[in-house]
């Protein structure tokens, strides 16, 4: 089974209506979509809203996916047109255009009025997103080699389970539960991060 | 539906359905426990963060922000129509989703049948706009009723079915209430009658 394939699952059982399958490839792909929007529109504070626009209308227009594409090339270009939609919109609505360019303004105030996207997120969340990023590879380097091999080539290079066996010369089940470990190992290291305000449930 | 523990076994099935690696009865399960507990949602966020950040560090973000996306998304869900794709639901998942597959079923007999009943009216146009090429079947569920009984949507009047022009359609259907069950047209059938009058 290729990456490509690997939303088959959950794809095709958001498309017989169940709401939760969909609900597990917004949490997999919301972080590319909103990096994507991010590249896209300079007002930050336009990105959530259009990220989860996007995703609604994934969500509709299902039906209509083949799956001739991977599921995040469809949703990828959903988020493309989506985001021009919106753009075309403010060019229109100059209400809306007026309420981004005040946020501009407070941005300007701090003297960075072309930065980068991310880098105009709420201080606390650049603080937990290097963070997170800094626990993650401590974690990865932290694993037995068999562990760290095995979520490597799944994640980084993108192999099947089947494919990973070979190349690890191990039965498929064993691939499966060195994943799963190496997940729980790095996640382990990241629950304080995850966990730290309460009241965000969701 | 009973929902046992979400034990280790069912951890590492859902790491591994992460990677589209389990058959999609499993994943009925697994998408029923994701939907029960917080702490595997959590796990699942958290595994599939940690896969970004390997793929690209710039994708590391606060996973409390994530989550507002994640609940927003999910409360415009609820008041989303269940899009059902009909060919999904034919060819698979009968056991679990036989309610849902029985729903679609019944309104796809039942516009069909419509559509049969009315032969000198264009057939009702579902697919409108952007989405032309697959007829979805659109139930309307209460935003709270995740699962309906039965007959809940089928009771649920017309207005279940939300296309406006095939709203229409079904009223003035009713002005043929009294036609054959083929839906001839009334005016063939006098001429009928008047034929075999003179005998």
């Amino acid at each position: 089974m290729s990456a490509a394939d690997a939303d088959a699952v959950l794809v095709e059982r958001a498309k017989t209506g169940d709401r939760t399958a969909f609900e597990m490839l917004v949490v997999k792909y919301q972080r590319r979509i909103e990096r994507l929007i991010g590249r896209m529109v300079r007002d930050v504070d336009l990105v959530p809203d259009i990220a989860q626009e996007t995703f609604i209308r994934a969500y509709r227009a299902l039906p209509q996916f083949r799956g001739e594409s991977a599921f995040y090339t469809w949703l990828y270009r959903i988020a493309v047109n989506t985001a021009k939609k919106t753009l075309m919109e403010m060019k229109r609505d100059p209400i809306v255009t007026e309420a981004a360019l005040a946020g501009r303004d407070d941005e300007d105030d701090q003297g960075r009025p072309d930065r980068e996207p991310s880098d105009a997120a709420t201080p606390d969340a650049v603080l937990a997103s290097k963070q997170i990023a800094a626990a993650v590879n401590f974690a990865v380097e932290a694993l037995s080699e068999e562990l760290r091999q095995a979520i490597t080539l799944r994640e980084i290079e993108g192999l099947s389970y089947e494919e990973i066996a070979a190349l690890m010369n191990c039965p498929i089940g064993t691939v499966r539960s060195r994943i799963f470990r190496a997940r729980e190992a790095i996640a382990a290291r990241l629950r304080p991060l995850l966990d730290t305000r309460e009241g965000d449930r969701w | 539906m009973a929902i046992g523990p979400f034990d280790e076994s069912a951890k590492e099935r859902l790491s591994a359905l992460a990677d589209g690696e389990v058959d999609g009865v499993d994943a009925a399960s697994l998408c029923t426990g994701w939907a029960a507990d917080e702490t595997v949602r959590r796990d699942w966020q958290a595994w599939h963060l940690i896969g970004d950040v390997l793929r690209s560090e710039d994708l590391a973000s606060d996973p409390r922000r994530d989550r507002q996306l994640c609940a927003a998304v999910r409360a415009r869900l609820q008041h989303e129509p269940v899009v059902l794709a009909p060919g999904a639901v034919a060819a698979s998942h009968r056991g679990r989703w036989a309610v849902g597959g029985a729903i679609a079923a019944g309104l796809v007999l039942a516009v069909g049948t419509f559509t049969v009943l009315r032969p000198g009216e264009d057939a009702p146009v579902l697919a409108q706009g952007d989405r032309p090429a697959v007829v979805p079947v659109v139930v309307a569920t209460a935003p709270a009723a995740e699962q309906p009984a039965v007959e809940e949507p089928v009771v649920a009047d017309m207005r279940m079915i939300r296309d406006a022009q095939l709203d229409r359609y079904l009223t003035a259907h009713k002005q043929f209430a009294g036609t054959s069950a083929l839906g001839v047209p009334s005016a063939f059938l006098r001429s009928a009658t008047l034929d075999t009058a003179p005998r």
